[in-house]
C-alpha cells in the first residue's frame, strides 16, 4: 500500500467535510425567503454563465483569469481523477498516476500565478487576512501532493518521502475544506449555486434588452414587513450571493463613493452582509476598511437589523450609494449589490423614516404635489415661453411623446431640452408634451426607499399615458427612461421609450437633419450609468458625436464601465460627507483626456459636473452640440467652415 | 401623558391636495414625547392627507365624518367632551395655529376651549410634564424669539408654534399600521358658540411697539389686583383707540 494510495481517500475526507461546511451555510440560507428558482433552466445554463459571462467579466483583469483557470481547473481534474482512484485496476496503472500529477503539475502553476499576486504585496483591493493564507494551503496542495503522484507514477520507489509527503497534502487539504463554510473556499459552491439559482437570470441571457435585467422589482406594499431590516428577511438566493463573494475588490475599485472618501465600499458591505447571516460571531475582514469608517456596535444575527448603530452597516454607508451599478459591473462573482442596497434602504425609509435629513424634503414635496423639487406640474412648460411645444391634450396623438422630467425646472437643464425642442422642430419631428400632466417619474422617490411614492406616481402616469395616443416617447433623461421603459411595465404600462441621443442619432442617420461639421475642436463624452451600464446603449451617443465632426478622445472609464457623476440614487440628497466630491474626481478625468468640452446626455450629470468649480472643460449636452451645429449649417452652406474652438465658460 | 392632536383640512399649496399641516406633524412630535400611543382627531369627509399623522407619529386616528366645508367645531366639541368624561381622558389637546385650507379662522382651538371650559396656551415649542401631577411644563413662543416657561393645570389646550422641533420623519409603514376609527358626528351634547360674530372693518392705530416682551417703563404695574389691571388695560386699550368704549 503505497502513500498516493490514500489520496483518494484523502479527497473523500474533503469531499465530507466540506459537504459539512456547506450543510452549515445551508442550513442559513434556508433562513432567508423563499424565492421563485427556475432550477432545471439554471443548471442548463450554467456552463455558459460560468464560462461565458463569469469568463468576460474574470478576464478583465488577466492576471485574475490566469491564475483562476488553472488553481481551479487543476483541483477539480486532480480531485476528480482521485476519485476514480478508488477503482483498484486504476490505481495500479501507471499511467494514471502520471495523469493526476499532470493535473496537480497544472494546479502548481496556478497557485505561483496566485502568488505573484499576494507576495511580496498584494493589491491594495484584494483582502488579507484568510485569503492571504489561501494559496499557501493551496501551494502545500499541489506541490506535495504533485511529488506524491510522481513517486506513484514511478512506482513508488521512496515510499518513506511518499508518507511524509502525504501528511502536509492531507494538512492542506483538509484545511482547504474547512474554509468551505467561512472561508475563502466557500465561494465555489456558493458561487456555482448562485449562478444555477441566481435572483436575475435574465442578466445571462444575450438577447435580452440590459434594462431587462437592471430594473428594479416592485415591493409588496400589502407585506407585513416592507423593505429589508435582518439576513433573514432577504429573500434565499440573495444571502447565498453573499456567500459567493471572492473579495476581489473589483467592485470596490469601482465604487465612486469609495473613492470620493465615503463610508462605502461594496466589497466590505457584501463581506457584511455575509457576515450578519452567520451571526453570532465578530465579523473577520481584512480588506480595506470604509472610508472614514462610521463605527458600529457589530451585533449579527440572521434575526438582528443589519444597518443600525448597534448593527454591522452604519446608515452613512447605505446612503452614500449613487446606485450607477458599476460594483455589479465589475462583480466576477454577479452579485447584485444595488439590489441588495436598495432593500435595505427601503426598510429604513418605509418602516422607520429614517431617511437622511436632506432627502425627506424632497420626499415630502413628492407626497405633496408629485414633483420633487415642489414645484407646480403646470409650471413645466414654463421654460419654453417663445417655442414651439404642442401639447398632447390639444392634439390628442403625437408620434413622438417627450418627456421633460425635472430638467424642465432647472435652468441649466432648460437650456439643453430648449436645444431639443429646436431641434426637433426643424426636423419637423411630430411631437407633443404631457405638460401639466406629466408627473415626476418617480426615480428619486424609488432609489431612496420610498416604493410607496414610487408606486403611486407610476400608476398615475401610466393612467395619464392611457389616455393617449403615441408611437414612442422621447426623453433627454436617463433616469426617466429606464424608469419608463424598464420599471413601468410592471404597473402595467410598457412603452417603447427612446434617448434622445438616439433618437438625435437617428434623425441624422436618415438625413433628416443637417448639422454643419464642428470639426476641430475635442470633446470627450461621459456616459450616464442610468443610459450605459443601465440600458447598454454606449454607441449612438458616439455615433452621433461622430457625424458632428468632433475628435472624440475617451477617458480610461467610458462605455459600460464608466464612472459615476455622483448623481444618483438620490446620493446628492442624502448628501454623506466624503474626503473629495465624485463629480471632480469624474471631471479630473475629463481633464486628463485634453478635451476642451465635455459631452453629456443627462441633466444629473450635467449639474453634477457643471457644480465643479474652478477651470475646466464646458459641459455640453448632446442636444445643445448638435443644436449649435445644425444653427451654423444655417448661417453657412452645409459644412463650409470649421467651427472655433469655444473657449471654456 | 394621554394626548390628543388636532389635524385640521390642510392643502398642499402647490397641488391644492389634502395633506398634513406641518405644524401638527410638528404637533403630533411634541405629543409622541409625552404621550406612548398619541391620537389625532379630525372632522371632515375623510382621512385623505390626515392620514400622513399615523406615518408622523401617532398612534391612531378618529375620524368624525362631515361634509365638506361644514364648521368641524360642534363635532370636536362633542367628541371631546365624551372622551373628557370616559375612564381614559385626554390630559391634553394639541394643535396648530390655524387650518390651512385658506378660508380658516384660527379660533377654533379659542372656541374649542371655551365650549369645553378648558384653558388654553398658545405657541408652544416644547413640552414635558410638570413635577406636580396633572401638570405640564411647557416653552412659549413669544416675539423676537424670546421664550417663557409657563406651567398649567392639565387637562388644557395648546396650541403649537412653528419653532417647535421638526416632525417625526413619515413612515409609510407606521401610516398603514396606525388605526382609523371612523365616527358619525353627534354634536347634540355641548352647546357651542360657532357664531363668532362678523363686524364691519374699521381701521385701527398702528401699536408702537417700545421693546420686547419685557417690556416695561411708565406702563408696568407690579401685582396689581385684578380689577384694578382689568381697568388698566381697558383703560390703555381706550387712550390708544384700539377699543371704543361699549363697541367691543
Ligand atoms: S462583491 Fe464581487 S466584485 Fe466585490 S469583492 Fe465580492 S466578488 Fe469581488
Ligand atoms: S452602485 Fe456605485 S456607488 Fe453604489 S456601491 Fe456600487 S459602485 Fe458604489
Amino acid at each position: 500500500m503505497t502513500a498516493a494510495a490514500f489520496l483518494p481517500w484523502l479527497i473523500v475526507a474533503m469531499i465530507i467535510v466540506a459537504a459539512i461546511q456547506i450543510g452549515r451555510r445551508v442550513m442559513l440560507w434556508r433562513q432567508g425567503r423563499p424565492a421563485a428558482v427556475d432550477w432545471i433552466a439554471g443548471l442548463k445554463a450554467l456552463p455558459r454563465r460560468y464560462l461565458v459571462d463569469v469568463h468576460h467579466v474574470v478576464d478583465r483583469d488577466r492576471s485574475a483569469s490566469r491564475m483562476h483557470v488553472p488553481t481551479a481547473g487543476g483541483l477539480v481534474l486532480a480531485s476528480g481523477l482521485l476519485v476514480l482512484g478508488l477503482i483498484p485496476a486504476l490505481a495500479a496503472s501507471h499511467l494514471y498516476w502520471a495523469l493526476v500529477a499532470l493535473s496537480f503539475m497544472v494546479m502548481t502553476a496556478g497557485v505561483v500565478l496566485e502568488t505573484q499576486r499576494r507576495y511580496p504585496r498584494a493589491l491594495p483591493r484584494l483582502s488579507l487576512g484568510r485569503w492571504q493564507r489561501l494559496p499557501v494551503y493551496l501551494g502545500v496542495f499541489a506541490v506535495c501532493g504533485l511529488l506524491t503522484t510522481v513517486l506513484a507514477a514511478l512506482g513508488n520507489p521512496l515510499p518513506v518521502l511518499s508518507l511524509l509527503l502525504f501528511f502536509p497534502t492531507a494538512a492542506a487539504g483538509l484545511a482547504l475544506a474547512a474554509t468551505t463554510a467561512t472561508g475563502p473556499m466557500r465561494h465555489a459552491l456558493a458561487g456555482a449555486t448562485h449562478l444555477v439559482a441566481h435572483p436575475r437570470p435574465q442578466r445571462f441571457d444575450p438577447e435580452a434588452a440590459k434594462g431587462e435585467a437592471t430594473g428594479l422589482r416592485p415591493l409588496d406594499l400589502d407585506a407585513e414587513k416592507l423593505g429589508t431590516e435582518t439576513p433573514a428577511d432577504f429573500a434565499w438566493n440573495r444571502l447565498l450571493a453573499f456567500d459567493a463573494c471572492v473579495q476581489c475588490g473589483r467592485c470596490e475599485a469601482a465604487c465612486p463613493a469609495f473613492a470620493a472618501g465615503q463610508p462605502l465600499s461594496p466589497k466590505h458591505l457584501i463581506a457584511d452582509l455575509a457576515a450578519a447571516s452567520g451571526g453570532g460571531h465578530a465579523r473577520a475582514y481584512a480588506g480595506q476598511p470604509y472610508p472614514n469608517e462610521r463605527a458600529t456596535g457589530g451585533a449579527a444575527g440572521a434575526h438582528t437589523a443589519i444597518v443600525s448603530p448597534e448593527g454591522l452597516v452604519h446608515p452613512d454607508t447605505l446612503w452614500s450609494c449613487t446606485t450607477c451599478r458599476a460594483c455589479v459591473e465589475e462583480c466576477p462573482m454577479m452579485i447584485e449589490h444595488v439590489d441588495a442596497i436598495v432593500d435595505l434602504r427601503r426598510f429604513q425609509t418605509l418602516e422607520r423614516g429614517a431617511v437622511p435629513m436632506k432627502a425627506e424634503e424632497p420626499l415630502a414635496h413628492y407626497r405633496g404635489c408629485d414633483e420633487p423639487n415642489g414645484r407646480p406640474l403646470f409650471e413645466r412648460t414654463d421654460f419654453a415661453a417663445g417655442l414651439s411645444l404642442p401639447r398632447i391634450v390639444e392634439k390628442g396623438e403625437a408620434e413622438v411623446l417627450l418627456w421633460l422630467g425635472q430638467a424642465a425646472y432647472d435652468l441649466r437643464g432648460q437650456r439643453t431640452l430648449k436645444a431639443l425642442i429646436q431641434t426637433l422642430n426643424a426636423a419637423g419631428v411630430d411631437f407633443a408634451v404631457l405638460g401639466g400632466q406629466e408627473r415626476d417619474c418617480g426615480d428619486l422617490a424609488r432609489r431612496l426607499g420610498d416604493e410607496a411614492t414610487f408606486q403611486r406616481l407610476a400608476r398615475a402616469n401610466v393612467e395619464t399615458l392611457s389616455r393617449y395616443r403615441f408611437g414612442r416617447i422621447l426623453t433627454a433623461d436617463p433616469h426617466a427612461l429606464h424608469v419608463i421603459r424598464n420599471e413601468y411595465p410592471a404597473f402595467g404600462g410598457a412603452y417603447k421609450v427612446v434617448h434622445h441621443t438616439a433618437f438625435l442619432a437617428e434623425l441624422v442617420e436618415s438625413g433628416r437633419l443637417a448639422p454643419a461639421s464642428l470639426a476641430g475642436r475635442t470633446i470627450t463624452y461621459h456616459d450616464p450609468c442610468y443610459l450605459g451600464r443601465y440600458n447598454g446603449e454606449v454607441e449612438a451617443p458616439r455615433a452621433l458625436l461622430d457625424a458632428l465632426g468632433l475628435e472624440r478622445r475617451e477617458m480610461a472609464r467610458s462605455g459600460k464601465r464608466s464612472m459615476c457623476c455622483g448623481g444618483g440614487g438620490g446620493a446628492p440628497s442624502a448628501d454623506v460627507p466624503g474626503d473629495t466630491r465624485i463629480p471632480d474626481i469624474r471631471m479630473g478625468q475629463v481633464k486628463e483626456t485634453g478635451a476642451k468640452t465635455v459631452a453629456v446626455a443627462c441633466p444629473q450629470c450635467t449639474a453634477m459636473l457643471e457644480g465643479v468649480t474652478g477651470e475646466r472643460p464646458e459641459v455640453k449636452d448632446v442636444a445643445e452640440l448638435l443644436w449649435e451645429a445644425i444653427e451654423a449649417g444655417r448661417r453657412k452652406p452645409a459644412g463650409a467652415a470649421a467651427a472655433r474652438e469655444l473657449e471654456p465658460a | 401623558m394621554k394626548t390628543v392632536v388636532l389635524l385640521s383640512d390642510a392643502r398642499n399649496p402647490v397641488s391644492g391636495r389634502a395633506q398634513l399641516s406641518r405644524l401638527e406633524a410638528q404637533a403630533i412630535g411634541l405629543a409622541a414625547e409625552l404621550d406612548e400611543s398619541p391620537q389625532g382627531l379630525h372632522v371632515g369627509p375623510g382621512e385623505e392627507g390626515v392620514s400622513a399623522g399615523l406615518g408622523h407619529g401617532l398612534c391612531g386616528l378618529d375620524v368624525i365624518e362631515a361634509p365638506e366645508g361644514e364648521d368641524p367645531l360642534p363635532a370636536l366639541a362633542a367628541f371631546l367632551a365624551t372622551s373628557l368624561k370616559s375612564d381614559e381622558p385626554p390630559a391634553l389637546v394639541l394643535c396648530g395655529r390655524r387650518g390651512e385650507g385658506g378660508l380658516d379662522t384660527g379660533l377654533v382651538p379659542y372656541l374649542l376651549a371655551e365650549a369645553l371650559g378648558l384653558p388654553i396656551l398658545a405657541d408652544a415649542v416644547a413640552l414635558r410634564p410638570g413635577e406636580a401631577s396633572d401638570t405640564l411644563v411647557v416653552d412659549q413662543a413669544m416675539a423676537k424669539g424670546a421664550r417663557r416657561r409657563v406651567t398649567i393645570r392639565l387637562p388644557a389646550i395648546v396650541t403649537v408654534h412653528p419653532l417647535a422641533p421638526p416632525p417625526l420623519p413619515f413612515a409609510f409603514g407606521r401610516m398603514r399600521r396606525g388605526e382609523i376609527r371612523r365616527h358619525a358626528a353627534d354634536v347634540s351634547e355641548v352647546p357651542v358658540d360657532v357664531d363668532a360674530g362678523e363686524r364691519p372693518h374699521r381701521a385701527r392705530p398702528k401699536l408702537m411697539r417700545t421693546a420686547g416682551t419685557a417690556s416695561g417703563g411708565a406702563n408696568l404695574h407690579v401685582g396689581p389686583d385684578p380689577e384694578e389691571a382689568a381697568r388698566l388695560i381697558l383703560a390703555y386699550l381706550e387712550d390708544n383707540g384700539i377699543r371704543r368704549y361699549g363697541q367691543g
